[in-house]
């Protein structure tokens, strides 16, 4: 953990080094008054531009399976952060915080992502650039 | 394995980052912008370096910079006593305007004096000696590109509407000084959307105060939409070791169907 400690901190340093917006206003897009936390297993990853996204499944109250659709910056701010395409996977078991979109939509602008062993890393959302 | 595999990437981009951030750049800028270590002026800690100059003594400003125009409000950067005053019609153009109908967002060109978040490339052709063309490559907002003509050409009188216009440079002293008219009138200033007309006139001074920042200054004159001429200063910074990448924003847009609320807001 010692190891996952410093890489975490060495990305908050790098996110704020790369510090830049979203093609798009943030705050048209989603509510930053409106922070979420979901649980869930990734069912896709799309490194795609002008942002990539990842698709998590929800337990709803009813036991049935809610799909968010959550997005983070671009592919290449996250590259150019220490992610690759591989980063996340479909299987993966994470809780994510965010922003709600203001659309209404399952859908949320993802600010960190965690793992079900613990390690959280920064996400680089549009929020923060990218 | 995922994990150690995201915490190897984490690591190793945020140390190659770092060490770039704290040593002196290999990588830095060169002439025509192609990366090299044969810079002497930017040994040393980049940000304090002198600004380098190519052989023949004209200021070198190529390398990869990120930012910076107006993003989010083209009046953040207002130079002291300077004031944004809007004719009528554009103000009332610019209250109607959605947040969902900037063209940016909906990866189209900026324009200028806007740019977006993502790095581009300052290159001069011929690379070593007096240049004639000058190309700004964007990584985004799409892949696009700049060219300012430096061989004392004039702007023709024939010029359609374009999103980033005809532009000629010339050197006034360390500064680069580049003209552009013949805009279209459909890209914004900024988020909030600050309008424009085609009878856009823009003149930006591009002056490399030390090596890692390139300080741009621009007026803009728009008797279509603006009462008197404003000036604007942004700040560009240098980042060495880095490349383009690809940025292809049409790809996977579904940020325009989510996007509320008017522009201003």
């Amino acid at each position: 953990m010692k190891v996952g400690s410093f890489v975490l901190a060495a990305a908050l340093v790098l996110c704020a080094v790369v510090r830049a917006e979203a093609h798009h206003s943030f705050a048209a897009q989603y509510d930053g008054n409106k922070p979420v936390t979901l649980k869930g297993t990734v069912t896709k990853v799309e490194w795609t531009n002008p942002h990539a996204r990842f698709y998590i499944d929800v337990p709803g109250a009813d036991g049935k399976a809610v799909n968010w659709n959550l997005e983070l910056a671009s592919p290449n701010y996250l590259k150019r952060a220490g992610w690759s395409s591989t980063s996340l996977k479909e299987g993966d078991e994470v809780t994510v915080e965010g922003s709600l979109a203001r659309s209404g939509a399952n859908m949320a602008n993802a600010r960190t992502v965690t793992f079900a062993d613990g390690t959280r890393v920064f996400a680089r959302s549009a929020q923060d650039g990218g | 394995m995922r994990k150690q595999l995201l915490v190897a990437a984490l690591a190793a981009g945020a140390l190659a980052q770092l060490a770039s951030a704290q040593q002196a750049p290999r990588d830095a800028t060169s002439p025509a912008g192609s990366g090299g270590s044969s810079n002497a002026a930017l040994v040393g800690a980049v940000p304090d370096a002198p600004p380098p100059k190519l052989p023949d003594g004209t200021p070198d400003l190529t390398g990869v910079w990120v930012g910076s125009g107006p993003i989010g409000d083209i009046g953040m950067g207002l130079l002291p006593g300077e004031e944004i005053v809007l004719l009528p019609a554009a103000e009332a153009l610019m209250k109607s305007r959605m947040a969902a109908d900037d063209p940016e967002a909906r990866c189209l060109p900026t324009g200028v004096p806007r740019i977006a978040p993502y790095p581009w490339r300052l290159v001069q052709s011929p690379a070593y000696g007096k240049a004639t063309h000058l190309f700004f490559l964007y990584e985004g907002n799409i892949h696009s590109f700049r060219q300012i003509f430096m061989d004392g050409r004039e702007h023709p009188d024939d010029l359609e509407p374009t999103w980033y216009g005809h532009s000629v440079g010339h050197w006034e002293g360390d500064s680069l000084v580049i003209e552009t008219v013949g805009f279209n009138d459909l890209f914004w200033f900024d988020f909030v959307g600050h309008p424009h007309t085609t009878q856009l006139r823009t003149v930006e001074r591009y002056t490399r105060t030390k090596a890692g920042e390139l300080e741009v200054v621009t007026t803009v004159y728009d008797p279509g939409a603006y009462a008197k001429p404003f000036t604007v200063k942004f700040t560009h910074t240098l980042r060495p070791g880095w490349e383009l990448m690809e940025y292809i924003c049409n790809e996977n847009n579904q940020d325009v169907e989510h996007i509320r609320g008017a522009a201003g807001l």
